[in-house]
């Protein structure tokens, strides 16, 4: 009887949780394709936004999280790396590593955005930049995607490193043929977080990629994030309410959208690692 | 596929490399307050449009931050949606338009008018029915603005109030969230600007803008200075302005841009 019970109330949590989700997506959704247009996504906004469409934004969120994934997935694997394969003659340095990342995994994104405001845009002088903004969601991503990757590399199976040992593979060759590719699941996970934190963030890159809703001609430039756009809409713009709801219909589409790609640019990689080589 | 994105990548990051030694022509920066944000906005692609090669960059942060970055010279023109302190003196500001701040009921309120005391009484928790201000027998469903907004520190200071003395039932951020609420609950009372306020009555949301002492929230009554509480929206500089700044502050001020202020439900002063 209490076993049932107890069946029940965790069903009872989980159908919670789904509708939940199911809920704000519909919500987002129905709401979204009532404003929602091809020509909004290549159009440049009127009006503060209200009409228009939303062409440059979303060329400059583009940017940004290009700019960010391209600097903290390899930096992130490298370390990673390290901590689990390399770390271990180094304990004391390892471990106040890793307590750092975890703490730096908790600080809200406005800090970020502060110290990117302070370091890329005022100190390197990279200024109000697109440049800045994806720099800075590089670091807030980091930490995550690092401790994720970590753990996935160290629940690879011991029997692996030494059949790898056995066959006289060089470490670093070991590393790159059969650990990482073992580690995939978790490197994609780590992915989708950064991903999705990335392209959700509105507080860091409102002090550092910046308002601009111009279509960017460099990374220098600044540019207007989707997100930044959709609160600015909400928030600042009387009547912005149904672009806003428009435009994080398109915030959705786009994680799901890089979510898929990123599975696949991986899945594509490992194979090669795997099997070609 | 993988070899493609990757030479993507690269490329862009040459482009980034490359533009740092780009120069850069007429460029004006801008930065502050989010409620004048969206307005300059509009107003600098407008200039853009009339002067061809110049780049205004306008950013946001907020009031302070619009002051403190024409201070140490990383704006050229600071957003205060505000009047200047005593301690900013420093700065010269320039009126570009006014945002009233007009009181809230549900539309269904038989009450019209509220005198200062009767609002600092149902903000302070003493009035607590709308009986006890000639409305029908409902309790009053206060709604107070989040801290940190400058509708708050406006209406504290109006009213001179402390915001440890308001005893609300709600506490809301922006302007959209407090017409919401209060066109929900029947006996709430709110404060928002008036320009957003005009907007949704007019678009059939249950709410209703009340007199204050008398004095009638519209637009125009701001416009003509014949309402009190407002605040002003500004464009501060540290010098006189001079060449592009000059300009673009002479014609955010100009008649060239009141269709514009209007648009953004704000009054061109």
């Amino acid at each position: 009887m209490v076993d049932r019970l107890f069946g029940w109330l965790m069903s009872g949590c989980a159908a919670l949780v789904v509708s939940l989700l199911l809920w704000v997506l519909g919500d987002v959704l129905i709401e979204g394709v009532a404003h929602f247009s091809w020509s909004f996504l290549f159009t440049e906004p009127e009006d503060s936004g209200r009409s228009g469409g939303i062409a440059p934004i979303l060329v400059s969120t583009l940017w940004i999280l290009s700019i960010a994934l391209v600097t903290a997935l390899p930096l992130g694997l490298g370390v990673a790396v390290w901590l689990s394969e390399f770390a271990a003659g180094r304990r004391r340095f390892s471990d106040i590593a890793r307590v750092t990342l975890d703490i730096l995994a908790g600080v809200p994104s406005i800090v970020y955005g502060l110290f990117g405001n302070a370091f890329f845009s005022i100190y390197l002088g990279l200024g109000f930049s697109l440049l800045s903004g994806g720099l800075t969601l590089a670091l807030m991503i980091l930490p995550v995607f690092v401790r994720t990757c970590e753990s996935g590399l160290r629940a690879v199976n011991d029997e692996w490193r030494r059949g790898a040992l056995a066959l006289g593979m060089a470490r670093s060759a070991a590393i790159w043929h059969i650990l990482l590719p073992a580690a995939r699941p978790a490197i994609g996970a780590g992915l989708v977080l950064g991903i999705g934190r990335a392209t959700a963030e509105t507080a860091a890159l409102v002090f550092t990629s910046g308002y601009v809703d111009r279509m960017p001609e460099s990374p220098l430039d600044s540019g207007r994030a989707l997100a930044v756009h959709i609160y600015d809409l909400s928030m600042n713009v009387t009547g912005g309410d149904s672009a806003a709801y428009a435009s994080a219909l398109v915030l959705v589409v786009l994680i799901v959208l890089l979510n898929t790609l990123a599975q696949s640019l991986l899945e594509d990689w490992f194979k090669r690692r795997v099997f070609v080589s | 596929m993988l070899r493609i994105f990757i030479r993507l990548l690269l490329l862009m990051y040459v482009l980034a490399s490359a533009s740092v030694v780009q120069a850069s022509g007429g460029r004006l920066t801008l930065t502050g307050s989010s409620t004048i944000a969206p307005l300059i906005l509009e107003v600098a692609k407008r200039f853009e449009s009339q002067h061809p090669g110049v780049r205004i960059n306008v950013q946001t942060g907020g009031s302070s931050r619009g002051i403190n970055d024409v201070r140490l010279g990383l704006a050229d023109i600071g957003m205060v949606s505000r009047a200047l302190k005593a301690s900013e003196k420093d700065l010269s500001a320039y009126l570009i338009a006014r945002d009233g701040i007009g009181i809230i009921t549900h539309k269904n309120n038989p009450v019209r008018n509220l005198t200062g005391d009767q609002i600092v009484g149902i903000y302070s928790g003493k009035i607590r029915n709308w009986e006890e201000v000639g409305g029908s027998n409902l309790p009053i469903t206060v709604i107070n603005k989040a801290e940190g907004r400058s509708t708050l520190e406006l209406f504290l200071q109006h009213f001179s109030l402390r915001n440890s003395q308001i005893n609300a039932q709600v506490v809301i951020g922006d302007n959209q969230q407090g017409i919401k609420s209060v066109s929900a609950i029947a006996g709430a009372i709110g404060y928002v600007s008036i320009g957003t306020a005009e907007y949704e009555e007019n678009h059939g949301t249950p709410i209703k803008l009340i007199s204050m002492e008398g004095e009638i929230p519209t637009s125009e009554n701001v416009a003509k200075g014949r309402y009190q509480f407002s605040r002003q929206l500004n464009l501060v500089v540290r010098n006189t302005p001079v060449g592009l700044a000059k300009e673009f502050i002479a014609f955010a001020q100009s008649d060239a841009v009141k269709d514009i202020i209007e648009a953004q439900f704000f009054v061109a002063p």
